[in-house]
């Protein structure tokens, strides 16, 4: 993967608590906002579709473009931020 | 493909096993996923089990090209004649059932030579193309039967000669054990 955004250091350095899915490396301000209307509205919540998906990233970063219209990077990027975070904390 | 969306949570599941797709549970949130994914991999399906076909006769057309580049050992067959004698028996055999099935042009003495010495040098190529001649021979049973004997004579020898080199390898062994306690 490329390196690491500040975003994504910050995201996987603790639990994720209650962070929007704006928290996520590879979601900002019209991807947070597309995956709020869905229903999406916290981190978790995005988490719980990721291990849905198995923590498959390729399935994730698909659903992912699918769901926000991310573009590759992004989606990646957010999948690459899960990934780590499950490896540390769950 | 608007059966798809139709199906069940269970029936997708099912379909996503046979296409060999991983996947975990099919809920509403996964279910658009999973759907696609299907629909693409019965697009690719379609068009690659008439390759597949394909494939299993390029890898046969490999086994011809190594068989052609093995003459210039032909100083390696004349000094491993004694040991490769006994193994032609095998090998003819199997070629000619091999030979009946795909490569009914080829000779088979030029080829018995290249299979020896494949087998000589790399053992890995030797496993590979015995396993292809034993699919082979499912296929044509009728060669398989006139030569059933020889195989079996050859089996029952290679088994008595295990046998009894393990005989004699256990009792020096005894006799060693029986020293030391001694």
């Amino acid at each position: 993967m490329s390196t690491t955004s500040q975003k994504h250091r910050d995201f996987v350095a603790e639990p994720m608590g209650d962070k929007p899915v704006t928290a996520l490396s590879g979601i900002g301000e019209t991807l947070g906002k597309k995956l709020e209307d869905q229903g999406f509205d916290k981190a978790s919540v995005v988490l719980g579709q990721f291990l849905l998906l198995k923590k498959d990233t390729e399935m994730f970063t698909d659903w992912l473009k699918d769901a926000s219209g991310a573009n590759s990077r992004q989606a990646g990027s957010c999948a690459q931020c899960l990934k780590e975070w499950c490896d540390a904390f769950l | 493909m608007a059966s798809l969306s139709n199906m069940s949570a269970q029936e997708i599941s099912e379909l996503l096993d046979e296409y060999g797709i991983k996947h975990g549970p099919v809920v509403e949130s996964t279910r658009n996923l999973y759907v696609k994914k299907l629909k693409e991999a019965m697009a690719k399906g379609k068009k690659s089990k008439p390759s597949s076909d394909k494939t299993y006769y390029r890898e046969e057309e490999e086994e011809v090209t190594y068989v052609y580049r093995t003459p210039p050992r032909s100083e390696m067959y004349e000094e491993g004649e004694p040991y490769m004698r006994s193994k032609t028996e095998w090998s003819e055999r199997e070629y000619q059932n091999e030979s009946y099935s795909s490569y009914s042009k080829s000779k088979p003495e030029y080829r018995e030579r290249g299979y020896t010495h494949n087998m000589y040098d790399t053992p890995s190529t030797y496993s590979n193309s015995y396993l292809k001649s034993t699919a082979s021979k499912s296929e044509v049973p009728k060669a398989q039967s006139s030569r059933l004997i020889p195989l079996w004579l050859q089996l029952i020898f290679f088994l008595g000669l295990a046998v009894f080199l393990y005989l004699v390898f256990s009792s020096m062994e005894t006799n060693e054990s029986i020293k030391g306690i001694v």
